[in-house]
């Protein structure tokens, strides 16, 4: 028999020595430009951290390249954060410099710290998922590549948090970012009568439906689809291969904004529906490129100090936000999920 | 879909082994399932929770959830991952006849 059962590894091995002899007395810390933090224990040692971008699919040369790095100036420590930045964590100040020079020469950027745009969250895309509406490398790539001076410079209101999702099973952090990104489809599942009953369950097709919209036709030994209850979320599809749904012509991606995890100043937030639709281009996807580049900018220049793009939108209330994003509003926007009442307005108070 | 000749039969399976037409399953089929998931000998504890598998699938037309499982045959989940070293979906639901477990699996 296999050992099983072990877990991972204890984190506590692969702890830089620094880290282990202040762990838990850590007195305050510095961000000294973005990239680069200082944290400074009771005991007056100092520790530094020098966060890198990373594409969060790496090859193991990369992982060799990172490790190879580590070795050279952070005696063989490093770690991975929430948001996959890899963090080279140095205990002697005179190795900051050449550490960025190695990584800048390697074409990776420094940054993600403070106010800046730090990596974006995503999923598998077509890389490797079988649900996906879009993909998710690709637009990742091109969202930084056009937003990369907001990950190394230190010139936005508040922390900007943007994930991705390549389907509305969200995985990941779509529904709390301040900008998210997520594939979504435009046209009803296509039933394929002979193979349903052979591939899945049938009940387990029926209740996977969130609008009811499936029923079980008996005489075929399948399912029909009532194509006006459908709103195309594909949950059927995860439940059984026969119930295909991906459209390269009709499937695309919506924004959301306004969502945030954390609790301060404001309570945590949902991401709420800004663009319910634009196209699949690849490679470089350019409406989605400038939606969110707008929309960035839009938020920059008129957010105040500290403030998240959700509490902005909350002071300068939703209609304030679609006049000075440019965005159009429609039907889409309104909610008409079961429980939609309390997202209407019940008050006179809005603005022209 | 690929074919394999399982117990004299030729059946379509999947790329996971599992058989395409729960109607073509037979003790014969589940024996020779049985061997590609490691389990060399189908002993009567093993019918036991193949049994109830295949005569929930009939009644109610999904495998049972794990606790059903266990509650039904008296076997408690380790007692199952004995006997089917792969579990109760890859192993049991695959030497059953049952189609793929779906999902976020």
């Amino acid at each position: 028999m296999p050992r099983t059962d072990f877990g991972p590894p204890y984190y506590g091995d692969m702890l830089p020595p620094v880290i282990k002899r202040n762990y838990g007395k850590w007195a305050y810390h510095e961000i000294l430009r973005p990239g680069v933090l200082k944290h400074v224990a009771e005991s007056g040692e100092e520790v530094y951290t020098v966060r890198v971008g990373s594409a969060r699919l790496l090859s193991t040369d990369t992982i060799r390249d990172i490790c190879d790095l580590a070795d050279k100036y952070c005696d063989g420590y490093v770690r991975f954060t929430s948001r996959h930045n890899i963090e080279f964590i140095l205990s002697k100040k005179e190795n900051i410099e050449p550490l960025i020079a190695e990584v800048k020469a390697k074409g990776w950027p420094v940054g993600g710290t403070g106010s800046c745009l730090s990596n974006m969250v995503h999923t598998q895309g077509w890389i490797h998922c079988h649900t996906p509406a879009t993909d998710a490398s690709g637009i990742v790539k091109a969202v930084m590549d056009e937003l990369y001076s907001y990950f190394e410079e230190d010139k936005l209101p508040a922390k900007l948090r943007i994930a991705l999702a390549c389907c509305l099973n969200m995985c990941g952090a779509v529904h709390c970012s301040d900008i998210a990104i997520l594939g979504i489809h435009r046209t009803p599942p296509r039933v394929n009568h002979e193979m349903l009953a052979k591939v899945s369950e049938i009940p387990t097709v029926v209740a996977s439906c969130p609008t009811g919209a499936i029923r079980p036709n008996p005489k075929l030994k399948s399912v029909d689809v009532i194509e006006e209850r459908c709103m195309y979320c594909g949950n059927c599809y995860t439940m059984s291969p026969a119930m295909e749904i991906m459209d390269p012509e009709n499937d695309g991606i919506s924004l959301w904004v306004g969502g945030k995890v954390s609790n301060a100043r404001s309570a945590p937030m949902f991401s709420r529906l800004a663009i319910p639709y634009l196209p699949n281009n690849p490679p470089r996807w350019p409406e989605v490129v400038e939606a969110v580049k707008h929309l960035v900018e839009v938020w920059a220049t008129h957010a105040r100090k500290g403030e998240r793009m959700g509490e902005w939108i909350e002071r300068i209330g939703w209609e304030t936000f679609f006049k000075l994003t440019g965005i159009p509003f429609t039907d889409k926007h309104i909610d008409d999920f079961v429980f939609s009442v309390p997202t209407f307005r019940t008050t006179v108070q809005f603005r022209w | 879909m690929p074919k394999m000749v399982l117990a004299g039969i030729e059946i379509e399976v999947d790329e996971d082994g599992f058989i395409q037409d729960p109607d073509k399953w037979n003790e014969a089929v589940a024996k020779a399932l049985a061997e590609t998931e490691g389990v060399t000998e189908l002993t009567e504890d093993h019918w036991k929770v193949i049994n109830y598998l295949r005569q929930y699938y009939l009644q109610f037309g999904i495998a049972p959830m794990i606790r059903k499982l266990c509650k039904e045959t008296g076997f408690t989940l380790k007692q199952i991952y004995d006997l089917f070293p792969s579990g109760p979906a890859k192993g049991a639901c695959k030497i059953a006849g049952l189609p793929k477990p779906t999902g976020c699996v």
